[in-house]
């Protein structure tokens, strides 16, 4: 009996597991939908689906394309569940253009390019001392352009 | 009855029939794009055989993303280099029908996707409607008729005389579809929207280029090797044997090779002043360019990419 309770507990447990990470998904959609476009305007929004489940310590990133003469939004959402994460935006060379540090914490930074260029978003979700818990929220990534 | 006579590719009855009551001219387009489903072909999808390979590429890949300029703003960036609007060049509403396979489905919804863009950028009202109807029958077939359905083609009629509200709309539903995508395992479907949508907005720039060019606009065509190399990267991303996504590659890089030169160029120091309040970066890379050869190699190029996507 045992034997076969254990696969189809197993076979449940995935299958519960799956529909809580696709509903944690939709769940990061609907959060960058509702509470971090609206912070967007008046720059249009790009479009582009940015959005992940992080934890604290772990990372995401992506690279940007500025055109010249275009301004820019660049906003990074994060669910309160996390808290205030840690950000930059920084070119080819890994220089700093912008920084914002949870502490002190700045969710947009608006841009114009005087020249096209590419460079890189990248975000880190500060871990919280020793606790057993491990909160993951949606954070996004989020770009708007002045049409 | 003529069910094309109010096709964008019958541009003078489009611009004289403005006053048409819109939802004559939307409901006939949607006939043409209707009719019965096709049997369709399955783009390669995930089976559990496959479900470590996934898990390994969603461990490598999760948390980094790919950010490929979006129609839209292609299409914002054209109108701005000084482009005008040629409904001509754009894929035939007819064409939908024929799209019978998941691959070619997911690229023309990118196609359409551009050509709507376009066409709603430059306010020509009567065809963003058209290619609606025909990106959203697509959305049907890929089974993403649940954020792109018909609440959003009531959302865009009404505003039809907004054409600030008519471009978010157009915007939310591609970022929905995109996330839906995404969020449901289908991003080889996802990618090959994106890289059909990427194409159509790099043909439309060659071809308005061919009456239109300007040194403006051929810095946006140069420009386009950025999110090229981005795109690439998200298509090497996959480490999936999938047919379509590797035909896509291989035509992606048969661009790329194109605009060679554009990627050598050494970055200037980056600058950072404010002007009005708002940070100006300067710097970086210098202004990209392209020779004549160059520019008609790639038009050609693309054309005869696209031409394969579409037909």
């Amino acid at each position: 009996m045992r034997n076969v309770r254990t696969p189809f507990a197993s076979t449940l447990l995935a299958g519960a597991l799956f529909l809580v990470a696709a509903g944690a998904s939709a769940q990061c959609r609907s959060f960058a939908k509702n509470k971090c476009v609206p912070e967007l305007a008046p720059y249009k929004f790009n479009e582009s689906f940015n959005a992940a489940q992080l934890a604290p310590g772990e990372e995401a990133e992506v690279n940007l394309t500025f055109f010249s003469g275009q301004e820019y939004r660049v906003m990074v959402c994060s669910h309160p569940i996390l808290g205030e994460v840690n950000w930059k935006l920084v070119d080819a060379n890994n220089k700093i253009i912008f920084e914002s540090l949870a502490d002190e914490p700045k969710h947009h930074f608006d841009l114009k390019a005087a020249s096209t260029m590419q460079m890189r978003v990248v975000v880190w979700v500060p871990t919280k001392g020793k606790s057993d818990m491990v909160h993951v929220g949606c954070v996004a990534i989020m770009v708007g352009f002045k049409e | 009855m003529d069910l094309y006579a109010n096709s964008p590719h019958n541009p003078m009855t489009a611009m004289r029939s403005n006053n048409w009551p819109m939802l004559l001219a939307f409901l006939a387009v949607f006939s043409a794009c209707g009719g019965e489903q096709p049997q369709q072909d399955q783009l390669q999808v995930e089976n559990s055989e496959d479900s470590a390979l996934v898990a390994d590429r969603m461990k490598k890949t999760k948390n980094i993303f790919y950010n490929i300029p979006s129609p839209m703003e292609t299409a914002s960036l054209l109108k701005k280099a000084g482009a005008s609007y040629n409904g001509k060049i754009l894929n035939d509403v007819k064409n939908v029908d024929k799209y019978t396979a998941a691959s070619k489905q997911a690229l023309n919804l990118g196609i359409y996707g551009a050509d709507l863009s376009y066409a709603s950028v430059f306010k020509h009202t009567q065809e963003s409607m058209f290619y609606t109807s025909c990106s959203k029958k697509l959305a049907d077939r890929l089974g993403v008729s649940s954020v792109f359905n018909d609440s959003t083609l009531e959302a865009m009629e009404r505003s039809q005389n907004d054409r600030d509200a008519l471009l978010d709309i157009i915007s939310e539903t591609y970022w929905n579809v995109d996330g839906y995508l995404k969020e449901n395992g289908r991003d080889n479907i996802s990618a090959l929207m994106i890289a059909g949508g990427w194409v159509e907005g790099l043909y439309i720039a060659t071809q308005v280029a061919r009456t239109n060019d300007s040194p403006e606009l051929r810095q946006r065509i140069a420009e386009q090797h950025y999110s090229l190399k981005d795109l690439l990267d998200l298509i090497a991303s996959y480490e999936v044997d999938e047919p379509a996504l590797n035909g896509v590659k291989s035509d992606l890089e048969a661009i790329a090779a194109l605009f060679s030169g554009e990627e050598a160029t050494t970055a200037k120091e980056t600058t950072v002043s404010t002007e009005g309040g708002v940070a100006v970066v300067g710097g970086g890379n210098a202004q990209s360019t392209l020779t004549d050869d160059q520019l008609t190699a790639i038009r050609d190029k693309v054309a005869a990419i696209r031409n394969t996507y579409i037909n």
